[in-house]
C-alpha cells in the first residue's frame, strides 16, 4: 500500500550530499534513498543482487576482469535513460585524484581500467585478484554524467589514463582538474541519482538544521521493489534534532516515526502502557563492538602476558550490566557473530583477578620496591606497572567502562588511570602512537570480512587502523591469503586460525557488542530488522485507514 | 564630535586586528586538526579507515589538503591571507564542506537575529517599567517581591528550566502546548498565508523566548531602579516636588528621562548580543542559529567558521560600543566629546 509519510530523526545534518565526497554517516543514510549502484547486498542472505545490473558480474578465469550488463530501462530520477557512459563516468569521477574522496577511491586502487564494449555491457579489469572486487566494483553509486559533468571535461579522459596519473597528458590532467574543482563545490545542496526517492526543491526541502525531505518518484523504474530500492511511503522525512531528549519528545508528541533509544530511554521512559500501544520496539545486535586496545610500542604492554592478564582482569559481564543495562553481549573475536567466519571455538578471557595476579607475577611484574605498585626492569630500566587509558569525551558508556576496568587494574597492583579527550586530540594521539591504551570502538561487516586493515603489519604506521601495532608473521600470512582466497570455505577456514591468533595475543581486550533499540509508530507494517541489525525501511507501509500525512 | 567619532573609528582598526588575530592564534595552538579530523572519519564512525595497501596515498592526499587548506604556512602569513580576504568581505570557506563561510552564517542569521529581537524587545518591555515601579517605593513589599522575582528567576539555569519545559510542555508524558524542537511544524509551506506562518513560527519560537528572557530580567531591571533612585534624591527632583508637580510628572519627566541616559551604556552589548547564538537554548529546542553553527565548527576545528563568527561579534562590540559613546553625547548635552580640555 502506497502512502502516508514516514518521519526519521536525525542527530545533525548531513553537511553535504555530494555522493563521493560526503564523509558522514547521515549523509550516506540519505543518500541510500536517492543513489542507486549496479548490485547490492540482500540483508537477509548476504547474496549479491543486481540493481542497475541485468545480471550479477561475469568474473574472467584469472579474476581481474569483470564484466557487468547494464539493466534496460532504467532511468534516473530526471527521466534520462542509466547508461553505460553514465556507469563509465561515476568510475572516473572515483579515480579521479582531485575529488576529494580519498577513502572511496581506495577501495579502487587495483581498478586499472574500464571501458564500454557495448552499449550495455561495461567491462572492468583489475590489477591483482580479490575475492570481495565484484561486490565493492557492484557498489559503484551511478552518477548521472550531465548532471554532475555538465561541461564533459571527463568525456576525453578515460579510466586507464586516471590510473596512471603520474604519466597522464598535461591536456588531461587539467580537464581532470578542472572537473574536481567543479564537483568538489557545487554539488553539496543537490543531488541527482536513479534511486526512488529524490530531492525535489533544495530550497525547500533540505532546511539546514531542520528538515531532509526525499520524495517518491514517479515511474520508478523497479516499482515494488524494496530490494532495489522501491519504497512504499510517499515521502522519507529526516526530521533534524539535535537533542536526544527533545527527539523523544517529539516522538511521543507525533510528530516523529522512527528513532533509536539509549538503554536508559527504553528502560526507563518509553515503558508506560500508552507508549507501548503507539509504538513497537525492536532490540537488534548492531553490528560493532568496543574494545580496549593496548599500545604494543609502549614497553609495559609488550608482552602478551601482561596483556592477557589485563584482560582477565576485565569484567565485561559487569560492563555489560552496569553500563548497557544488559543491552549487549561478550565478544572474543573482531569477526561478527553471525558471520560464518566467526570461530565458535574461541575460550575468551574470563573475568579472573587471581589468575591475572599470579600471571602478572609470573610475568615479572612483581612490587619489588614496596610502593604497591607493580614493577619489572625493561631495557634495563625499574618500570612501573603504569599506563593511562584514554577516550572520547562525551561518550558516558566509555567513560563508565574505563572507571570500572582502572578500579580493578588497581586492586591488582597496577598504577592504571583513565582520561577524556576531546575527539580531534585523541585522533592526533592515536595517529602518532602517542597512548598507552585507548577505549574506542570498531564496526563488524556482516558479511565477508576483511580485516587486513586492522591486523597486517603494515597498517601499523601513521594514519593506518593498525593503531595498536599488532604484528604477527602467521596473521599476516593469513591476511594476504584470505584476501586473494576465492573459495569460502577456505576463507572461513583462515580466519579460524586468525581469530585464534589474535585472542592469544590479546592485541586488544574485547569487551562487547551492543544491542540497539529502535521504536517505530504502529502504523507500519512489515517492520522486519535483519542480520546487518538493520531494517529495510522500503518495505514498511501503512494500511490506508491508518495513513496520517499527505492524504 | 566628528572628529572624535572619525579617531575612534580609526582606533578602531589595531583593536579588530589585535582581538581576531589572538583569536587566530588560539584557535590555531589549540591541539586538534582538522585535515585529521576530516581523514579519521572513518574512525569516528567505528568503521576502518579504508586503506589496504596504499597509506602512502592517504598521507599524500592529507598534505594536499593540508596544503590547500593553506595550513603548511606560517601561522602569520595565514593570519594575513585571511586578513586580506576579509577586508574584501570574503569570509573564505568552510573546511568541512567547502562551503562559502557567509553562507553558512547566512542561512542561520535570520534565525537567530529574528528570536533575538524577539526577546531583547521583551526584556527590555518588562524589566524597564518593572525598575521603574519598584523604584517609585522602595523596601515596600511590592519592590520586595519584584527584586526577589527577578533574583529566582536570574538563578534558575537556562538548561534545567529548558530542560522541564520541554518534558512537561512539548508533548512528552504530559502536555502538548508547545512543540519541542525546530521553528516550523512538519507540513509546513512556504505557500501557506502568512498569518498562518506567523501563528506556526511564534508557536514555535515562544518557550525558546521564555528561555532567554527570564534570566535577563534582574540586571535591567536593578540598573534600571538604582538609576532611578540615584535620580530621586538630586536637587532638581525636589524643586519639581517643591514646585507642585504632580508625582506622576515628577517621576515620569524628570527621574525617569534623566534615569534613562545611563541605560545607553547598555546598547552597547546589544549589538553584538543580536547576531550571537544561545548555544544552550539552541540545543535543547534544535533552533539552527549561529550558536549551534559556531560549537559546530570548534569541534570540527573548522577555523574558517569559527574566525568568520568571531570577526562578526568582534566587529559588532566595536561599532557598539562606539554607538553607545556617541548616543550618550547626543542625549547628555553635558557631555561632550569634542572639546578636550588640557
Amino acid at each position: 500500500m502506497r502512502g502516508d509519510w514516514l518521519i526519521v530523526w536525525l542527530l545533525s545534518d548531513a553537511e553535504s550530499l555530494n555522493p563521493l565526497t560526503s564523509n558522514d554517516a547521515t549523509a550516506s543514510e540519505v543518500l541510500s534513498f536517492v543513489m542507486s549502484s549496479l548490485t547490492a547486498t540482500d540483508p537477509k542472505t548476504f547474496a549479491q543482487i543486481p540493481v542497475l545490473a541485468a545480471v550479477l558480474p561475469v568474473v574472467s578465469a584469472d579474476h581481474l576482469t569483470y564484466t557487468f550488463k547494464l539493466r534496460k530501462g532504467a532511468t534516473f530520477s530526471d527521466g534520462t535513460p542509466v547508461t553505460v557512459d553514465d556507469v563509465l563516468f561515476s568510475v572516473k569521477a572515483i579515480k579521479d585524484p582531485e575529488v576529494k574522496a580519498p577513502f572511496l577511491r581506495n577501495y579502487y586502487t587495483s581498478l586499472v581500467d574500464a571501458r564500454a564494449t557495448d552499449d550495455s555491457t561495461i567491462e572492468f579489469r583489475c590489477s591483482e585478484p580479490y575475492f570481495r572486487n565484484d561486490v565493492v566494483l557492484g557498489g559503484i553509486s551511478v552518477l548521472p554524467r550531465r548532471f554532475y559533468d555538465p561541461q564533459g571535461e571527463l568525456d576525453g579522459v578515460s579510466v586507464a589514463d586516471l590510473a596512471a596519473w603520474d604519466t597522464i597528458a598535461p591536456e588531461k590532467k587539467e580537464r581532470a582538474v578542472r572537473f574536481a574543482q567543479s564537483f568538489n563545490a557545487d554539488f553539496h545542496r543537490r543531488v541527482l541519482g536513479a534511486g526512488a526517492y529524490v530531492l525535489a526543491d533544495p530550497a525547500r526541502d533540505l532546511v539546514t538544521g531542520e528538515r531532509v525531505v526525499l520524495r517518491h518518484r514517479d515511474g520508478f523504474w523497479a516499482p515494488g521493489d524494496p530490494l532495489r530500492g522501491d519504497g512504499w511511503v510517499d515521502r522519507v522525512f529526516f526530521r533534524v534534532i539535535n537533542n536526544p531528549d527533545a527527539a523523544l519528545v517529539a516522538l511521543k508528541a507525533g510528530t516523529l516515526d522512527f528513532m533509536g533509544l539509549t538503554p536508559l530511554q527504553h528502560l526507563k521512559q518509553t515503558g508506560t502502557p500508552g507508549f507501548r500501544q503507539r509504538f513497537k520496539k525492536e532490540i537488534a545486535f548492531t553490528p560493532s563492538y568496543v574494545y580496549i586496545g593496548w599500545n604494543a610500542l609502549r614497553p609495559v604492554f609488550r608482552d602478551k602476558r601482561v596483556r592477557q592478564a589485563l584482560s582477565r582482569l576485565v569484567d565485561r559481564d559487569r560492563i555489560i550490566e552496569r553500563v548497557l543495562f544488559g543491552y549487549g553481549e561478550k565478544i572474543d573475536s573482531p569477526v561478527y557473530r553471525f558471520s560464518p567466519e566467526y570461530n565458535t571455538d574461541l575460550k575468551g578471557y574470563a573475568f579472573d583477578p587471581d589468575r591475572a595476579k599470579r600471571e602478572l607475577d609470573e610475568a615479572g611484574w612483581i612490587d619489588h620496591d614496596g610502593d604497591g605498585i607493580r614493577d619489572k626492569v625493561v631495557d634495563g630500566a625499574p618500570t612501573p606497572l603504569r599506563f593511562e587509558i584514554i577516550s572520547n569525551s562525551g561518550n558516558a558508556a566509555r567513560r563508565n567502562i574505563g572507571l570500572i576496568v582502572v578500579d580493578q587494574f588497581r586492586r591488582a597492583g597496577i598504577d592504571a588511570t583513565f582520561r577524556e579527550v576531546d575527539w580531534s586530540i585523541l585522533l592526533d594521539r592515536i595517529e602518532r602512537f602517542d597512548y598507552d591504551a585507548v577505549i574506542l570502538g570498531w564496526q563488524f561487516s556482516p558479511n565477508d570480512p576483511d580485516l587486513y586493515q586492522l591486523w597486517h603489519s603494515s597498517q601499523a604506521v601513521p594514519g593506518g587502523s593498525n593503531h595498536v601495532s599488532f604484528k604477527n608473521a602467521e596473521g599476516d600470512r593469513i591476511l594476504v591469503e584470505y584476501r586473494r582466497e576465492f573459495d569460502k570455505q577456505k576463507r572461513i577456514e583462515l580466519y579460524r586460525r586468525l581469530q585464534g591468533i589474535i585472542l592469544d595475543e590479546a592485541p586488544y581486550t574485547f569487551l562487547y557488542m551492543p544491542k540497539a533499540i529502535s521504536t517505530v509508530d504502529r502504523r507500519f507494517e512489515d517492520t522486519i530488522w535483519y542480520p546487518t541489525g538493520q531494517p529495510n525501511v522500503n518495505e514498511w507501509w501503512v494500511p490506508l485507514a491508518q495513513q496520517k500525512y499527505g492524504k | 564630535m566628528l572628529g572624535y567619532a572619525a579617531r575612534r573609528l580609526l582606533l578602531m582598526v589595531p583593536t579588530f586586528v589585535g582581538v581576531t588575530f589572538i583569536a587566530f592564534l588560539i584557535m590555531h595552538l589549540a591541539p586538534g586538526d582538522p585535515v585529521e579530523l576530516y581523514f579519521q572519519g572513518g574512525l569516528a564512525a567505528g568503521t576502518q579507515g579504508a586503506s589496504p595497501e596504499r597509506l602512502a596515498e592517504i598521507q599524500r592526499a592529507k598534505e594536499h589538503e593540508r596544503h590547500r587548506l593553506g595550513l603548511d604556512r606560517p601561522l602569520p602569513v595565514q593570519y594575513a591571507i585571511w586578513f586580506k580576504r576579509l577586508v574584501t568581505l570574503d569570509l573564505g570557506e568552510s573546511f568541512k564542506d567547502r562551503r562559502p563561510v557567509w553562507d553558512k552564517i547566512r542561512e542561520r542569521l535570520p534565525v537567530t537575529v529574528t528570536l533575538n529581537l524577539i526577546a531583547i524587545f521583551i526584556t527590555y518591555l518588562i524589566a524597564i517599567p518593572l525598575g521603574i515601579y519598584s523604584s517609585v517605593r522602595p523596601g515596600s513589599w511590592l519592590d520586595a517581591t519584584a527584586t526577589t522575582g527577578v533574583f529566582m528567576l536570574y538563578s534558575l539555569p537556562s538548561f534545567w528550566v529548558g530542560t522541564l519545559i520541554l518534558i512537561y510542555f512539548c508533548g512528552g508524558d504530559y502536555f502538548l502546548w508547545f512543540p519541542p524542537a525546530g521553528l516550523h511544524s512538519l507540513d509546513y509551506d512556504v505557500s501557506w498565508p502568512w498569518i498562518r506562518q506567523l501563528r506556526d513560527y511564534s508557536w514555535h519560537i515562544a518557550m525558546p523566548v521564555v528561555c532567554e528572557t527570564y534570566a535577563a530580567f534582574a540586571a535591567l531591571s536593578r540598573y534600571m531602579r538604582s538609576s532611578m533612585l540615584e535620580n530621586a534624591l538630586q536637587d532638581y527632583v525636589r524643586t519639581a516636588r517643591a514646585k507642585g508637580l504632580s508625582e506622576r510628572v515628577v517621576v515620569l519627566k524628570h527621574i525617569l528621562r534623566n534615569s534613562l541616559i545611563p541605560m545607553v551604556t547598555l546598547l552597547g552589548d546589544l549589538l553584538p548580543s543580536l547576531v550571537g547564538g544561545a548555544v544552550i537554548i539552541e540545543t535543547i529546542f534544535s533552533i539552527p542559529g549561529i550558536g549551534q553553527l559556531g560549537y559546530q565548527a570548534v569541534l570540527a576545528r573548522d577555523y574558517p567558521v569559527v574566525l568568520g563568527l568571531f570577526a562578526i561579534s568582534s566587529a559588532l562590540t566595536l561599532v557598539g560600543i562606539l554607538a553607545a559613546d556617541l548616543m550618550l553625547a547626543v542625549v547628555d548635552p553635558r557631555i561632550s566629546f569634542g572639546r578636550v580640555e588640557r
